[in-house]
């Protein structure tokens, strides 16, 4: 099986669609759709004069950064129109986006080097070291 | 400020989503009398808009100002006899000159956020804090206080018992219903009244939704009207709008049966962890699932898992 990415917009000369806002929020959402991020949540995201984000969430407090991606990664969003049925079969993606600014958010706890995500980026190193040749 | 309509500008200028003060000037009196203060608390039950503390002070002898100002049990007022009244506080010469106050807007969304903390923290332990800061603050800015009291809902010993061990030089006296037997107290009543009121009528909606008060009521969750807005007015992600307490249990319920399912980490809660080494007794019949190989601990503390790709 072999995966194809397609770039319909890479000649699209809307620069905005490659710089959209996503919010990691410590939370399970049930839901899979368009979310009203514009009006129910940008709103409270308070800066305070240190540089520290906060914001709100369903009533829980919010501490938050921004996300720095490791150099020469970009971070992408990709639709799939159809599935195939067959576990083997290839499977091709269209790019639909991408990200300019990832806010990463805690749940009333300071953002910091030892929580999973930042420490999850820690992987992009160790593949290179493995797989480099 | 001068008219209740400066008390909506006022209002209207703060953030709705933060906690705010808004306070008199100290009178001159004040700070060379020894003064009585009394405290009290307005919107502690409802599930909408802001909490508000208040707090008023007057010099002993001039127990005779609030008399004539008609500060008795604040619940026998009318709304618009409370509204006469602080307007009387922020205007009438005699009462400027006599009685000071504070009041302390705590916003629906600190109160959620204080009870849905990782290490939860009460509503009375916001209104106690409440209480005792608006206090010092009154002590801060030159007012001599030399009697305290408190209007309570729960058991006044252990409270008093706190306050004096912050305030070892006032005589505090904490009550239930304190509001009506002490004037001072229905006079701060009336402050943390008349602001709360307010507050909910120039509720400004962040979220863009175009009603107010006519709208959603009182926000008591008895109200038909506020019991009409908590089934509506519902964002399957993001809940409701921050005029709502997410952490009482009518919205809870609501969000629940209406709005997608969130959960956040648990936090444990060291009572109801079992001790170590026992095991539940029907895991001895389970079968065992000896095979499933652990993840590296370097993958475990990352949240990294093995997974097809882009499933």
């Amino acid at each position: 099986m072999s995966i194809h990415v397609e770039n319909n917009l890479k000649d699209s000369t809307n620069d905005e669609i490659f710089k959209q806002k996503a919010h990691y929020i410590p939370c399970k959402i049930e839901e899979d759709g368009e979310a009203n991020v514009k009006k129910y949540f940008e709103p409270y995201i308070v800066e305070n004069t240190n540089g520290e984000l906060s914001a709100t969430f369903r009533g829980h407090s919010l501490d938050g950064v921004k996300l720095c991606l490791p150099e020469g990664y970009k971070a992408v969003l990709v639709t799939e129109t159809k599935r195939p049925l067959s576990e083997d079969a290839d499977r091709k993606f269209q790019i639909a986006g991408g990200l300019g600014d990832i806010t990463y958010w805690n749940w009333d706890k300071k953002p910091s080097k030892n929580d999973s995500l930042v420490r999850a980026l820690d992987w992009i190193d160790i593949a290179e070291a493995i797989h480099a040749d | 400020m001068d008219s209740l309509d400066a008390l909506q500008d006022f209002i209207k200028s703060q953030n709705n989503f933060t906690n705010y003060i808004n306070k008199s000037n100290v009178p001159d009196v004040c700070k060379s009398e020894p003064c009585m203060l009394g405290v009290d608390e307005a919107g502690r039950g409802p599930v909408l808009g802001p909490m508000v503390y208040g707090i008023a002070y007057c010099p002993i002898n001039q127990k005779k100002v609030l008399e004539s100002l008609g500060c008795a049990d604040s619940k026998a007022l009318t709304e618009e006899k409370r509204d006469d009244i602080l307007l009387k506080m922020l205007t009438e010469k005699e009462a400027v000159d006599n009685v000071g106050w504070i009041a302390e807007v705590i916003s629906p969304n600190y109160i959620s956020n204080s009870m849905y903390k990782r290490a939860k923290h009460s509503l009375n332990e916001v209104s106690m804090n409440s209480a005792i800061s608006l206090i010092k603050k009154s002590i801060e800015l030159g007012a001599n206080i030399t009697e305290v009291y408190v209007d309570t809902v729960g058991p006044p010993e252990k409270y008093q018992a706190k306050l004096k061990e912050i305030f070892p030089d006032i005589n505090i006296t904490v009550a239930k219903k304190a509001d009506s037997i002490y004037p001072i107290v229905s006079a701060a009543s009336i402050v943390a009244k008349v602001t709360r009121d307010h507050a909910l009528k120039v509720w400004e909606f962040h979220e863009g939704l175009e009603m107010n008060y006519k709208d959603f009521g009182s926000g008591y969750p008895g109200d038909p009207l506020t019991k009409k807005f908590i089934r509506e007015q519902i964002d399957r992600i993001f809940g409701y709008p921050l005029l709502v307490r997410f952490s009482w249990s009518t919205a809870e319920l609501v969000l629940l049966e209406k709005a997608a399912k969130c959960s956040f980490e648990e936090i444990d809660d060291e009572i109801t962890k079992k001790p170590k080494g026992t095991q539940a007794i029907s895991s001895f019949f389970s079968p065992k699932n000896e095979r499933k190989r652990k993840r590296h601990k370097f993958f475990e503390e990352r949240n990294l898992t093995m997974s097809n790709a882009f499933e």
